[in-house]
């Protein structure tokens, strides 16, 4: 099975790719749009520095070759949503290309990186009309075209995820929310290929395949041949369907755009400085605090602010403390926690390094963690914390054999977890049995 | 200095040449100077149609940059000019408001594309008239009408609410009968534009202006000129060598591609640009909107385009089609660079190349409607080759054949307008100008 991606991200910019309209926060439809985002005759682009910036530290993170020079070009097709009947893009002179990205071990080649602008967005309504919100019209996109490498619906979509926390990391690119990745998804279980465009979101991508790899296979098994052919996701439905022809088999007709010129972009991507990337964090991660692979990609792909956490606890106190904390309690109410962790790393750290310098037990630092994260009353935890430890104890004192086990796969732990959840009802939060367990078990460990 | 300007009078004008698409409705103006901007230059307070059926109604928020510029420099926009749908055309009767009429004789033509410019040039003397050019608009109208017109560097005036044709050929210029006024005027609309990335590459432009002292004359450009033509552009060539400016001729062999490049990529770049126009947002929407999208958008631009932008549309539509891009658009790019170079290369040697402006004088109404638009396009043989090199070019009055107006052209290298401009001085101060006889 071969699969090749086309990952459309939005790029973070404040205004849009062509006109100073922001690109976030609109209250309504059609209230961030100007004459320019609109294509209104006499209107031209002007393009936002900041976009090709963002692109070109994509480019070079995937180790692409990056020309001299780069223009845009005119896509040229006729779609309500598309303002100008032509999208800017670039044809002829990509921004990168021949670039590769490490699956793990496994290199997934890739073709091309491009900027474009992203058109308006088509709402259906029930009466076979539709509404169009220009917003989105000229919001900046890096398109990342991939070789057909990669061989599951399951690991094109781990591509993804790991591509999309490089990402997210090396530009700043926010989660949320409103910039949602969308994919044309390439593949072919045989010798011919079916593309379904505009696929939203990692789920929708690896069902999405899923579906065609059956669709295909069934197609092949039963003696007939696989179309060449563009494809839809119906996401309620969960399965593919054939596009209208005339809707993809358009001839683009791309000519270069004159009104933005020429640019030279080998120097600009010269003095692009890339932070660490978070999956080379996590190879460093390794090697330096002597982490497993999974904890050390799971502390990145939560956040890479939780990465940088984990180092300054190191700082104050050791690998081992660093870690039991990481993966027990601060995992536990991280989500609570992030919104607000610039303001609270500072008196995080401190309690424990606290507890590092013995002022306080292993159970007091994790009621001051859990009310710190969560802003709950503290007195209320110990109560119910206390309680919750005391019966983790005593399972585990019955039950010496987990430890061994838990050395062995951490998924040990959820006996205990299962066990404590049956006694205790719904007494307790799923998060702090799991935090109250790791953290208990690491201490004995 | 001010110029009282009455409306009676332009609306009588108005009737009798269709010089305007839209016309100011204040009854008289108290200004430092009175301008029109060809209908394709976006105005506040104007419709902004550009000869279009499709654009009816379409009433732009803002001021294209020149119009602005000229507006602070306490100029007052009496209307919007009338011309060729989108500027295709050689003649302007490719309008959908009226042809504008020669007022040198009311049954031939303006010229075009910016007909409705060069005519109000040509009637009112002390009028600066903004233009547009893509392949010749200014300078084949001023021909016709008399007058002189400029067409600076490509890149030297924003094009920031001009309504495209060809994004990469588009200038916009000056008409009027004064030279003066083109010394007064290009140096306030030209200037860097961060709205207009093109315009953002400019030197600025020389205060002092030089003197052309030497000029050259490809030979391939005299060749299939009407004989009135030549006898006028003779005469003016002794009157140049009187002001003691070298004459001399030179061969340029690429003039003869000029005009199949540009017409590919001026068509190429045309129906991106139209692709926009299809009954939603602004203009003509009076479409049935039972009907699916694509099926609405051909019935709008069925209905409300003119035979020539259609034309034009499938022309290039078709050139840059997977399998023909290479045959036509890139090689069409590729002849624009050889035409470049050679240009820079007479450069070397003159300051200037002169050439008639038109093949002929302005033709009859009958004869233009039995032209085909082959023949049409070939006139555009001398004005098209600076204009896709986007070099400068100037248009003077230079003589009289049957009564109708000669011109001769004037093409310097890249960002030398100033040659161009005191070309246009002396020019007027050694030859005698008639101004066509208008009677209110």
């Amino acid at each position: 099975m071969r699969i090749g991606l086309e990952v459309h991200v939005q790029l973070p910019t404040k205004s849009k790719m062509f006109c100073s309209c922001p690109t976030t926060g609109a209250d309504a439809p059609n209230t961030h749009i100007c004459p320019t985002c609109l294509g209104m005759p006499g209107s031209r682009p002007s393009l936002n520095k900041k976009a090709l910036e963002l692109g070109l530290t994509i480019a070079k993170m995937l180790k692409c070759t990056i020309p001299e020079t780069t223009w845009f070009s005119r896509k040229t097709y006729f779609y309500p949503d598309l303002c100008k009947h032509f999208q800017i893009t670039q044809y002829d002179t990509p921004i990168g290309e021949k670039g590769i990205y490490y699956l793990g071990k496994k290199p997934i080649r890739i073709t091309r990186v491009h900027l474009e602008e992203d058109p308006g967005k088509t709402k259906r309504i029930g009466d076979g009309s539709s509404l169009i919100d220009y917003n989105r019209s000229g919001i900046p996109l890096v398109e990342i075209v991939t070789e057909p490498d990669l061989s599951s619906p399951a690991e094109a979509r781990q591509f993804l995820s790991e591509l999309l926390t490089e990402i997210r990391y090396t530009i700043d690119l926010p989660e949320d929310g409103e910039r949602s990745v969308r994919c044309d998804c390439n593949i072919s279980v045989g010798t011919e290929r079916c593309e379904v465009k505009n696929v939203t979101g990692l789920k929708n991508v690896e069902r999405c395949l899923t579906f065609e790899a059956i669709r295909q296979t069934k197609v092949l098994k039963a003696g007939k041949t696989i179309e060449r052919e563009t494809r839809h996701f119906d996401e309620e439905r969960k399965v593919t369907m054939p596009a209208r022809k005339k809707e993809f088999e358009a001839d683009y007709g791309y000519i270069g755009e004159p009104d933005l010129g020429i640019f030279h972009i080998a120097s600009i991507a010269e003095n692009i400085k890339l932070r660490e990337s978070p999956l080379n964090m996590a190879v460093r991660f390794q090697k330096d605090y002597e982490l497993d692979e999974k904890t050390a990609k799971q502390i990145i792909t939560t956040s890479m602010k939780m990465a940088e956490l984990f180092e300054k606890i190191v700082k104050i106190s050791d690998t081992q403390t660093a870690k039991t904390w990481i993966t027990g309690t601060i995992s536990a109410y991280w989500k609570e926690f992030e919104p607000t962790a610039e303001e609270k790393t500072k008196d995080l750290i401190s309690i424990i390094s606290e507890f590092y310098v013995k002022k306080i037990t292993d159970t007091e630092c994790n009621i001051k963690l859990k009310a710190l994260m969560t802003g709950k009353d503290p007195a209320e935890i110990t109560e119910t914390s206390s309680d919750l430890d005391k019966l983790i104890n005593s399972f585990l004192d019955e039950n010496q054999s987990i430890l061994a086990d838990y050395r062995k796969n951490d998924k040990a732990a959820n006996r205990i977890i299962g066990s404590v959840m049956k006694q205790t009802g719904g007494k307790y939060s799923s998060a702090d049995i799991v935090a109250a367990t790791k953290r208990l078990i690491d201490i004995r460990l | 200095m001010s110029s009282r300007f009455s409306l009676k009078d332009l609306e009588k004008l108005n009737s009798r040449y269709s010089i305007f698409t839209s016309l100011t409705s204040e009854k008289e103006v108290d200004a430092e100077f009175v301008f029109s901007a060809k209908d394709n230059l976006a105005s506040k307070d104007f419709e902004t149609r550009a000869g279009s059926k499709i654009l009816e109604g379409y009433a732009p928020g803002f001021d294209a940059t020149p119009i602005k510029k000229m507006r602070k420099a306490g100029g007052f926009l009496a209307g919007k000019t009338n011309m060729d749908e989108f500027g295709f055309g050689t003649f302007s009767t490719n309008s959908a408001y009226g042809i504008p009429k020669n007022p040198f004789d009311l049954n031939r033509s303006c010229g075009g594309s910016s007909g409705g410019a060069a005519c109000i040039a040509a009637i009112i003397e002390d009028h600066v008239a903004l233009g547009v050019s893509t392949g010749g608009s200014i300078v084949c109208p001023a021909s016709f009408c008399g007058v002189f017109g400029i067409s600076p560097t490509y890149g030297r005036v924003s094009r920031y609410g001009l309504v495209d044709y060809g994004n990469s050929l588009d200038k916009v210029g000056i008409l009027s009968a004064k030279a003066a006024n083109l010394t007064k005027y290009l140096p306030i609309i030209a200037g860097k534009d961060p709205k207009d990335p093109t315009s953002c590459v400019q030197p600025e432009m020389r205060k002092n202006l030089r003197k052309i002292k030497s000029v050259a004359i490809p030979k391939e450009a005299i060749e299939g000129i009407s004989k009135g033509v030549m006898e006028s552009f003779r005469s003016a060539l002794d009157v140049l060598k009187s002001m003691s400016i070298d004459v001399e001729y030179v061969n340029m062999p690429s003039l003869k591609y000029a005009i199949p490049a540009y017409y590919v990529i001026a068509t190429s770049e045309a129906s991106t640009n139209l692709a926009r126009y299809c009954g939603m947002r602004y203009g003509q929407q009076d479409g049935d909107l039972a009907l699916k999208f694509d099926d609405y958008f051909s019935s709008i631009r069925s209905k409300y385009f003119g035979d020539e932008a259609k034309r034009r549309i499938l022309l290039g539509t078709f050139t840059r089609m997977v399998g023909y891009a290479d045959r036509y658009y890139n090689k069409a790019l590729q002849v624009r660079e050889i035409i470049i170079v050679e240009y820079k290369n007479i450069f070397k040697t003159h300051d200037a190349i002169v050439t008639p402006t038109m093949p002929f004088v302005s033709p009859r109404f009958d004869e233009i409607s039995k032209m085909s638009a082959l023949q049409s396009y070939k006139a555009d043989f001398l004005t098209v080759p600076p204009n896709i090199s986007g070099t400068p070019h100037l248009s003077v009055p230079c003589g009289y054949s049957d009564g109708m107006p000669v011109g001769m052209q004037f093409i310097a290298d890249h960002w030398n307008e100033d040659l161009l401009l005191s070309a246009a001085t002396e020019w007027e101060k050694a030859f005698d100008i008639r101004h066509p006889e208008v009677k209110l």
